[in-house]
């Protein structure tokens, strides 16, 4: 979809004639195409108004950039598939490229994952001892070159980074998409590429789940064991502390992750707290609340109207400061058992940016298989999604010029 | 009932051989991991040696997830393209 807004060597008057759409023979270089006024035979009016120039900008030059910081791997948590998925489409990677490739691609979407921004190959980062957490390790400057170009609709060939070899492959090229998500450990470290974000999310898990899914994860690996499990967890935390985690206070949004309170002593993991701190103030971003905008309201969902098996679901809705910023909290405890617990909590949540009534159970149903499906993790990424939609309709809608009108000469 | 629990789901050999080589890595890391963090646990060298046990761990899970959940096989357009390939043989189960 193109956008044309006009600019015009004169001011644009009735003997300046528009076609539409822009399909026209003059095309001096990519974005710029020129229009002359058509002589007319009808006698002609007393100045010549000269040509006017329209610059039209193909859609994708209004890419939106989402950052999101996680420890989890890269374009293939669970997080970028619902993200794509409220998009519509599946996200895959490039076909006919390097099967290595951490890239993924929908219609709307393109996810790179920063680590392909590499510096130092694993080679490089042992012989310098140097954490993939560590920014030594990274290339700022070029991430910062090549998320500003997408940005500004110019396609990149951006180095590969293959996780099974270790080693930084050829380059693939990344065409500008209407929404670019970098997903990784950095992606709100450096200022340059931070002022790029359009949104950003950080996703925040505590040391007791971290632990308790990377034994999940881990545990049926020969190799491992809870202690190796726990030394890997231990020696990374330094550099995690250090570098990753301070990023938190600049996100637009943070999913923190935390056990549950509604089972004592509970160290499996398996039931979340989960919380969604949203920053006030953020344009096109209005924080998702409970019942009434800016109070305080805990609110336990199950009673008469719901039935719900234990250990329950409880909700917890305020303002707060995080970090030195206002925030929102959205706060969820406990899982979803069945299908009306979802819609009737949906229900009763506002600001949340669906386009129907039940579409973030819909959304979570399409999912019903991917980890975090029956409780906040997987309620808060898909509300984020759509926020993020909803963030990207709005940038979108307020650069489109104002509709010129053909007028006849 | 035999529980094939390497290249399970995996449709394509070059995907089954990754599998097994991810999974020999890291048993390899984790080894080489506790030699050098017995000298000190709070070298560099240990860190890193750590932090790839994390990589490669995170890896592995990743095709697993992508092969189990996704049922995709990572070689799939790959192999569409080079159905002949040594790596695109398809196994049976």
């Amino acid at each position: 979809m193109a956008v044309c807004s006009a600019y015009t060597t004169q001011s644009l008057n009735s003997t300046c004639s528009i076609s539409t759409p822009a399909k026209t023979h003059l095309g001096f270089h990519q974005k710029e195409v020129v229009f002359y006024r058509r002589s007319s035979k009808r006698g002609g009016s007393g100045s010549s108004s000269g040509p006017c120039v329209i610059t039209c900008s193909a859609g994708d030059s209004q890419t939106v950039v989402i950052g999101l910081a996680a420890d989890s791997g890269c374009g293939k948590s669970t997080f970028m598939r619902r993200l794509t998925s409220v998009f519509g489409g599946a996200a895959e990677p490039p076909k006919g490229g390097n099967p290595d490739s951490n890239t993924l691609i929908s219609d709307m979407t393109t996810v790179i994952c920063l680590d392909d921004y590499h510096s130092l190959d694993r080679t490089g980062r042992k012989e310098k001892g140097v954490t993939a957490l560590d920014p030594r390790a990274n290339d700022f400057d070029l991430m910062y070159e090549q998320v500003k170009a997408i940005k500004s609709g110019v396609a990149v060939d951006k180095p590969i980074y293959n996780h099974v070899t270790g080693l930084l492959d050829p380059p693939e090229l990344i065409k500008p998409p209407k929404i670019l998500v970098i997903e990784g450990l950095h992606p709100m470290f450096d200022e340059r590429v931070r002022d790029l974000l359009d949104f950003s999310i950080y996703l925040d898990i505590s040391n007791e789940v971290k632990f308790a899914w990377k034994i999940q994860r881990d545990m049926a690996e020969r190799g491992h064991s809870l202690e190796s499990i726990k030394a890997s967890i231990e020696a990374r935390k330094p550099d995690f502390d250090a570098y990753i985690d301070p990023q938190k206070k600049y996100a637009d949004a943070v999913i923190e992750v935390l056990p549950t309170q509604l089972i004592p002593d509970d160290n499996e993991g398996k039931v979340l707290r989960v919380r969604l701190i949203m920053k006030e103030g953020v344009k096109h971003f209005s924080p998702v609340y409970l019942f009434d905008e800016g109070s305080t309201i805990s609110w336990i969902p199950c009673g008469r109207k719901l039935t719900c098996s234990y250990p329950g679901i409880k909700f917890h809705y305020g303002p707060d400061t995080y970090f030195g910023n206002e925030v929102s909290i959205l706060e969820m405890d406990g899982q979803f058992d069945r299908l009306d617990e979802l819609i009737y909590v949906e229900s009763h949540l506002s600001n949340i940016s669906t386009k129907f009534y039940g579409e973030v159970t819909q959304q979570m149903l399409k999912h019903a298989d991917f980890p975090g499906s029956n409780n906040g993790t997987g309620l808060f990424q898909t509300i984020v999604g759509l926020k993020i939609r909803d963030l990207y309709e709005q940038i979108t809608s307020s650069k489109t010029a104002a509709p010129l009108e053909a007028t006849k000469a | 009932m035999t529980i094939n629990a390497m290249g399970e789901g995996a449709k394509y050999k070059g995907t089954q051989m990754t599998e097994k080589q991810l999974s020999e890595m890291i048993e390899k890391k984790v080894t080489e991991a506790k030699q050098v963090c017995e000298g000190d646990e709070t070298s560099d060298e240990c860190k890193v040696a750590w932090d790839e046990v994390e990589e490669v761990s995170q890896d592995k899970a990743d095709l697993r997830l992508r092969l189990e959940v996704e049922k995709k096989d990572p070689l799939e357009s790959f192999c569409l393209e080079n159905p002949e390939t040594e790596e695109c043989r398809v196994y049976d189960d």
